[in-house]
């Protein structure tokens, strides 16, 4: 069948050329949020041979540099769906809608950490200010939202509590500004760092956790509320909830440290929901 | 030669070193320049926009990239000059100063490696689109490089010195080859103490070459001085014979004047013969003028035979040179003063026929210059480790080529006698000297002769 497509558009594309929308819908593409495998090409081999297997056909993996990015192309339709933030995910929760959410440690849920680097003897938040400290991403819960939060709640602002604010736009990048010293402190995924400490220990050697934030709902995967109908949408959610029920699966949830990926329950994200109260609330 | 050898390599290790140098610095400036340049476009734009985290990053990157390699930090630097970040935010912490290390870092063009630092630091400045956005500093790591240099120095040196030891021996050998023959000469030239002496044909190179002909030359030169000494020898010789020559009419009128008192007295005997105490007297006479003419022919018996007997000096020497020279004073009416005052065991060390023979000459030398009725004067002395022979006249005094002949060892000039070089000659045989002196319209030669071992 795939096959046969695959001769009718070779035949089609000889008479006249091909729209750019039939090609785009050809391809299931699922974006990914930059958690701690973006770099690893092994890892995202093998989620994509899983969803693919899955699903029963080919699928393009998405990423992007910023969760803003990958929000917008959620939201805009030239990703099909997406392992999010939820954060981001919160911020539209008018569009869009949960598929799964993964299961780590037992539960869907996961904290933030605050980190230093290894000699750094500071005991909270409060000992850290005038440093510079590395954000994430401004869309991250883990990254950004936490800390931004935690410091609302003590009347100041990242920009009047430390001498500086990065963005380093991925988690690991975090890690990797607090342990080669470029920053003091950095608010990081408790998920990535952990799954770091067992891949790269030398990397996670040099920083140590400050304090961990509350229990927080694990990144989701989502898609758009309006097309939760779609056959390839529900073929993804099909596939994801399956995951380690199938061989390939398994290889995929293992390399990312993972479970399996749950029933989506919209209550696991209250916790973030509270925190982004705290922070619109003006003081 | 060595010198010159050793002078050579060192110039020349020098230029290979400088060029050596050259290329080394040639190559870090294109090291650095690719390092910087690689790094500045990557950088310019984050610079610009003052990204912390993708400086960061890049610079990150590319130390990982490099690990092990050159790039040991970098920092890079806003317009300002404030750190935006560097390899090791540790040592250049975000927003401090960049001077420090800007300050003592060289640029691009004039980086050079002869500093001998395993590490060098550099600026350049950061563009985008002409606008100068910020500074990059960055250490290289130039460790292979100096040890490189340090290597090749090492080894350039070792080479030359060998090399140079090596062509310093050649030359040495070639050089004592070709003296060779030089060699030779001087050594027999400077043989058994100063007389030169023929090169066996044997010794000389086969071929026929510029240094056999001197060789050849040499040897017919030996030839010519053995036969000059020869003929020296000869005329020497001859010399004595000449000396008693010139004695001879003196001697002569020595004998034949008692002759004539002596045929008288015989007449006298004959004419008296009865009378006892004439034939006594006359008979006492008779043998007083014999035994003269007998010390004077003994005399020259003597002086022909000396040189074939290798006697002592005796005072008599000098009493048969007063028998045999007094009568050419008197027939020329010149008075002798003689004093031999030498002890005789001082003049016993000397042999007598060179001594006598140089007295002689001297004194008929002596008489010769001296005029009618002049003062002739002879002392020997014994002085401090041998004795003096002192010989005057009331001459003229000696010419400036007589002097030649008597003081120096100078080839002789042609023509006059060769008397006064005989005596010179045999003075030098018995290792002494002769002093000449002119004062008061007097000449003095004065001769001294050291005491010889005895033998």
């Amino acid at each position: 069948m795939r096959r046969r497509e695959l001769i009718g558009a070779v035949a089609m594309s000889a008479v006249l050329p091909l729209p750019s929308v039939l090609r785009a819908q050809q391809l299931f593409r699922l974006a990914l949020t930059p958690v701690f495998l973006d770099n690893d090409a092994a890892v995202i081999e093998r989620l994509r041979d899983a969803l693919s297997a899955g699903m029963g056909r080919d699928i393009d993996l998405v990423q992007r540099r910023t969760y803003q990015e990958i929000t917008g192309a959620l939201l805009d339709g030239s990703v099909d769906a997406a392992w999010l933030c939820g954060y981001p995910f919160l911020q539209h929760r008018s569009q869009l809608s949960l598929l799964g959410v993964p299961v780590w440690r037992g539960q869907p849920r996961y904290q933030s950490y605050l980190i230093a680097s290894a000699g750094d003897e500071a005991s909270g938040l409060e000992e850290l200010r005038g440093g510079v400290h590395a954000f994430s991403d401004p869309d991250s819960n883990s990254g950004f939202l936490v800390t931004a939060s935690d410091l609302a709640r003590m009347g100041e602002t990242p920009d009047s509590f430390f001498a500086r604010t990065i963005f380093t736009w991925g988690h690991r990048n975090v890690v990797r500004a607090v342990a080669g010293g470029l920053v003091r402190s950095g608010s990081v995924d408790g998920y990535v760092w952990e799954a770091l400490a067992a891949v790269e220990p030398d990397l996670v050697a040099h920083t140590r956790i400050v304090s961990r934030s509350e229990w927080l709902g694990f990144p989701p995967f989502a898609a758009r509320t309006d097309r939760m109908g779609d056959a390839d949408v529900t073929a993804l959610q099909r596939a994801l909830l399956a995951m380690d029920r199938t061989g390939a699966g398994r290889k995929a949830l293992d390399l990312l440290f993972l479970d399996r990926i749950a029933e989506p329950d919209i209550g696991l994200f209250d916790g973030i929901a509270a925190r982004m109260a705290e922070l619109r609330q003006p003081r | 030669m060595g010198v010159l050898m050793i002078v050579l390599g060192m110039v020349a290790s020098q230029q290979v070193l400088r060029s050596l140098s050259r290329l080394h610095d040639d190559r870090l400036r294109e090291i650095a320049r690719l390092h910087v340049e690689g790094l500045s476009v990557a950088l310019g734009p984050l610079v610009l926009h003052k990204d912390v985290w993708e400086v960061y990053d890049t610079l990150d990157r590319a130390r990982s990239a490099s690990d092990g390699q050159r790039m040991l930090f970098t920092v890079v630097a806003d317009d300002r000059n404030r750190v935006l970040a560097a390899t090791d935010p540790l040592r250049a912490p975000v927003d401090s100063n960049a001077a420090p290390f800007s300050e003592d870092a060289s640029d691009l063009s004039a980086l050079t490696a002869s500093g001998n630092e395993p590490q060098v630091r550099v600026r350049a400045p950061l563009r985008v689109a002409g606008r100068t956005v910020g500074q990059i500093v960055t250490e290289i790591d130039v460790g292979d490089l100096v040890a490189e240099r340090q290597r090749v120095s090492l080894y350039l040196l070792l080479a030359n010195a060998g090399a140079t030891a090596l062509l310093a021996f050649a030359g040495y050998f070639l050089v004592a080859r070709m003296l060779k023959p030089v060699t030779l000469l001087a050594q027999h030239m400077d043989d058994a103490g100063g007389a030169p002496s023929r090169i066996p044909e044997s010794e000389i190179p086969k071929s026929d070459t510029e240094l056999a002909r001197l060789l050849r030359t040499f040897n017919a030169m030996t030839g010519a001085i053995d036969a000059r000494t020869e003929a020296e020898k000869r005329l020497a010789e001859r010399e004595r014979f000449v000396s008693l020559g010139r004695l001879s009419s003196s001697l002569a009128h020595e004998i034949n004047n008692p002759l004539g008192g002596l045929l008288n007295t015989v007449d006298t005997i004959r004419t008296y013969a009865n009378r006892p105490e004439v034939v006594e007297k006359s008979v006492e006479l008779l043998e007083r003028g014999l035994v003269h003419l007998k010390d004077v022919s003994q005399a020259i018996l003597d002086e022909n035979r000396l040189d074939r007997v290798g006697l002592p000096l005796r005072q008599t020497d000098f009493d048969d040179l007063k028998l045999l020279f007094e009568p050419e004073a008197a027939r020329k009416g010149q008075s002798l003063d003689w004093q031999v005052e030498a002890d005789a065991t001082d003049l016993a060390t000397l042999p007598a026929a060179p001594v006598r023979q140089v007295v002689l000459n001297l004194l008929l030398n002596a008489s010769a210059a001296a005029p009618e009725g002049g003062r002739i004067s002879l002392s020997v002395r014994s002085q401090d480790g041998g004795i003096e022979l002192t010989i005057t006249d009331d001459g003229r005094g000696l010419s400036a080529q007589d002097l030649d002949r008597l003081m120096s060892s100078a080839p002789v000039a042609p023509g006059g006698g060769v008397g006064l070089r005989l005596v010179h000659d045999l003075v030098a045989g018995l290792e002494g000297r002769i002093r000449h002196a002119r004062e008061a319209g007097r000449t003095s030669l004065a001769v001294f002769l050291p005491k010889r071992e005895a033998a």
